[in-house]
């Protein structure tokens, strides 16, 4: 590319880090705007003066992403991951031991015996006919709709197809998980095939790690506290950005907004007008910390009955141990909520007792063991997939509409993709745009 | 044993210089555990060409390259019969390639290791010819230099061979180490004379072992000592790059990384050393019986090591 005119990336995380690192590597100009105080966005971390450590976001980073950004002697190996459903106050590891309970193999069975019609119309729909009613009904639509916060019956059909792989190859890589003593990621990558030595690493400290090596020999192109105020298209083309009150001229955007919130940015044209009304799913995440380990039967332990406010709760350190002091754990709540609702105005306090009074039920003496907790609130964890807008985000898949415009990142793209995907799809979308210039 | 953490550098296609390559492979160095990184093996979008990405800097040369390494030191007494088979098969390949040699042909062995291959021709070739050598590594040059042999220390571009001056360079199982492959090419076909002759042995990437074991346990990955592996067109194309005449280009039976590949799954997969000892250099039923196989797929055009013969016009 022979334009010396800057393109504006923005957001310094995972996802406008790889971007930069791309570009920079390839010559060519660009500034990277980022409206926080530092770089890492989603994936920053934290530490505590006790030794705790919260990353915020992604957790899933497989070997081969590591070595592909050349941070793998900083991981460490993950041996095990988990995970398990709480239903009818018994325990059964996911998926394979749900098989024991005869209803859910049976439903299972006759609805792949019954074969398929026309294409389901809803993630209802696709649900109940690939897992069968039982599974489906009890199991698989009440978690997506905690986690999503709408109905199954207006989601699209496209929640279900993006989940990975077949029986066969997830029993082999459960297998090699188990005879390998390490967690071989099974379904954590959609862009590159998985197999039984890609596996689950873990920064030392932290996933900022990985944020931190990419933006190696770039610092002084990017630009932190400086939030964009609007993306400036003329026939269709982006031709300037807007920061802090001052108009820069780009060659191309790549931008890592939520796709609601880039439609918002982009002026002079109409284009992105029907990404406006995609929703995220705002999401209250309480990391309680307890003395003690393995309070939880496995690393993820996710609760389908409504009986609890939360859907899903994380006991990170059954994976990655070194996230807290020996003898020690954290374990993340997760509870859905839209801006303003109850939970989200709930103080860090009332939060904590809430959580805590739950898992009483599932940890006996959990009240003795709390140690204490902090909160995470976020407007933007999670993109739903509505019927509603099901054509426009299959448009939004293909292009933003704006060929110097780039949507990239887990935000950006609007799509349920893993920290590798992100890196692999990012790269090649950046090239694209380059190779067209 | 695992070590200290490598200076690692991001490269492009070394034949298009293109970055637009898709991970194949990923893994560790299972036979020598000489660093703590995993590696990851890409696939050129462009020519095929798979290569190490990140890969180590050449400033980690001795490091991952160890005292044991077995290019230093495959001497008769550590790998007994193995040793007098591969010999003897060597000896005659090599001696095919100098059939049409003058008397006084002169001859060099590029990433000649510990002189095994020029030893041969010492011991079976002509009294007449001439033979260097040039490597990089210094425990290797004093390893063939007590064998009698003229060795350089360097890299054919460093050691200002002189120009048109050599009628064969033979590189086997060398170009997949090197950094830059195309810049020895040139300085190879600068020393060359009009007309004399350069061969490549290389790891082949269009074989069943590759296809096998390319998501990480493929011997040919080496890793990371590896840093280029070629198809054949990828390899055409790096030597038309250069200048060179393609006058041959065909594949040679190999066991060795058929052998490599179970050897490197099996300690991935924790077997016993016992089990993981029988698929070895040293292991003769393993290696014979991957050489019967491979000797079928050669018949099908898909052995194991490819050979092209180039030649300066």
């Amino acid at each position: 590319m022979k334009n010396e005119t800057p393109i504006a990336i923005i957001g310094a995380g995972i996802a406008g880090l790889t971007a930069a690192n791309y570009l920079h590597k390839q010559n060519v100009p660009f500034v990277l705007y980022e409206a926080g105080k530092k770089i890492a966005g989603l994936a920053a971390s934290f530490k505590d003066a006790e030794g705790f450590s919260y990353d915020f976001g992604a957790h899933f980073i497989t070997n081969r992403l590591a070595a592909a950004i050349g941070v793998s002697s900083e991981c460490l190996l993950v041996k095990h991951y988990g995970e398990a459903v709480y239903l009818g106050g018994k325990i059964y590891n996911y998926p394979f031991g749900l098989v024991k309970i005869p209803r859910m193999t049976w439903s299972g069975i006759k609805s792949k015996l019954k074969g398929n019609g026309h294409a389901p119309e809803s993630a209802a729909e696709w649900f109940r006919r690939s897992y069968g009613a039982a599974l489906a009904d009890e199991v698989a639509l009440p978690l997506i709709e905690a986690w999503s916060g709408a109905k199954a019956t207006d989601l699209s059909a496209a929640v279900g197809e993006s989940l990975p792989g077949s029986i066969g190859k997830t029993l082999y890589l459960k297998a090699a998980s188990r005879v390998l003593g390490r967690a071989v990621a099974i379904g954590y990558n959609r862009e590159m095939p998985e197999g039984a030595n890609v596996h689950h690493v873990y920064p030392e400290k932290g996933v900022s790690t990985l944020c931190e090596k990419l933006a190696e020999g770039i610092a002084d192109k990017i630009k932190l506290e400086t939030p964009v105020e609007e993306i400036i298209v003329e026939n269709e083309r982006v031709v300037a950005v807007k920061a802090k009150g001052e108009t820069t001229e780009v060659s191309a955007v790549v931008s890592t907004a939520p796709a609601n919130i880039l439609a918002k940015l982009v002026k002079g044209t109409n284009t992105l007008e029907k990404f406006k009304s995609f929703r995220y799913r705002p999401m209250i995440f309480v990391n309680l910390r307890f003395d003690g380990r393995g309070l939880l039967p496995d690393t993820v332990l996710w609760f389908p009955e409504n009986e609890f406010p939360f859907f899903r709760l994380t006991e990170a350190t059954l994976s990655m141990p070194w996230l807290a002091p020996e003898g020690k754990t954290i374990i993340t709540v997760d509870i859905g909520c839209e801006k303003g609702d109850e939970f989200w105005e709930m103080d860090e306090d009332k939060l904590s007792a809430l959580c805590l009074e739950h898992l009483t039920k599932i940890i006996p003496g959990a009240k003795e063991k709390f140690l204490g907790a902090n909160v995470l609130r976020t407007p933007i964890a999670y993109p739903v997939f509505l019927n509603e807008y099901e054509a426009a985000r299959k448009d939004f898949e293909q292009s933003t509409g704006i060929e110097n415009l780039l949507s990239i990142g887990r935000n950006g793209e609007f799509a349920h993709i893993f920290m590798e995907d992100v890196y692999w799809r990012t790269r090649k979308k950046v090239r694209n745009l380059i190779e067209n210039f | 044993m695992k070590s200290k953490p490598l200076k690692l550098t991001h490269v492009k296609c070394c034949v298009c210089q293109s970055d637009d390559a898709t991970p194949v492979g990923v893994g560790e160095d299972y036979e020598y555990h000489t660093s703590a990184d995993t590696f990851l093996a890409v696939q050129c979008a462009a020519c095929g060409l798979v290569y190490l990405n990140p890969r180590p800097d050449i400033s980690g040369f001795e490091w991952i390259y160890p005292p044991t390494y077995h290019a230093f030191d495959f001497s008769e007494k550590d790998f007994g019969i193995v040793y007098k088979i591969r010999a003897r098969l060597e000896a005659k390949r090599l001696l095919s390639w100098c059939k049409d040699l003058p008397i006084d042909a002169r001859i060099l062995d590029v990433g000649c290791g510990d002189g095994f291959h020029l030893n041969l021709l010492k011991k079976y070739g002509k009294e007449t010819w001439t033979l260097e050598g040039v490597d990089l590594d210094k425990r290797a040059v004093e390893m063939a230099e007590k064998l009698g042999l003229k060795v350089h220390l360097g890299t054919p571009e460093t050691i200002n061979l002189p120009k048109d001056s050599f009628d064969l360079a033979f590189m086997v199982q060398t170009i997949e180490h090197v950094e830059q492959p195309s810049e020895i090419l040139a300085a190879i076909k600068n020393a060359l004379k009009r007309g004399g002759k350069l061969i490549i042995v290389t790891d082949n990437t269009d074989s069943l072992d590759f296809r096998f074991f390319k998501g990480g346990y493929w011997g040919g990955y080496h890793f990371p000592r590896h840093w280029n592996l070629f198809n054949q067109n990828a390899l055409a194309r790096l030597a038309e790059n250069v200048g060179f005449e393609v006058a041959d280009l065909t594949t040679q039976v190999s066991p060795v990384n058929w052998v490599y590949s179970i050897h490197n799954a099996l300690v991935d997969w924790h077997a016993p050393r016992f089990l993981i000892n029988r698929f070895t250099l040293k292991s003769t039923v393993s290696l014979s019986a991957f050489t019967s196989l491979d000797i079928l797929l050669q018949k099908l055009g898909k052995g194991a090591l490819l050979r092209v013969i180039l030649r300066k016009s």
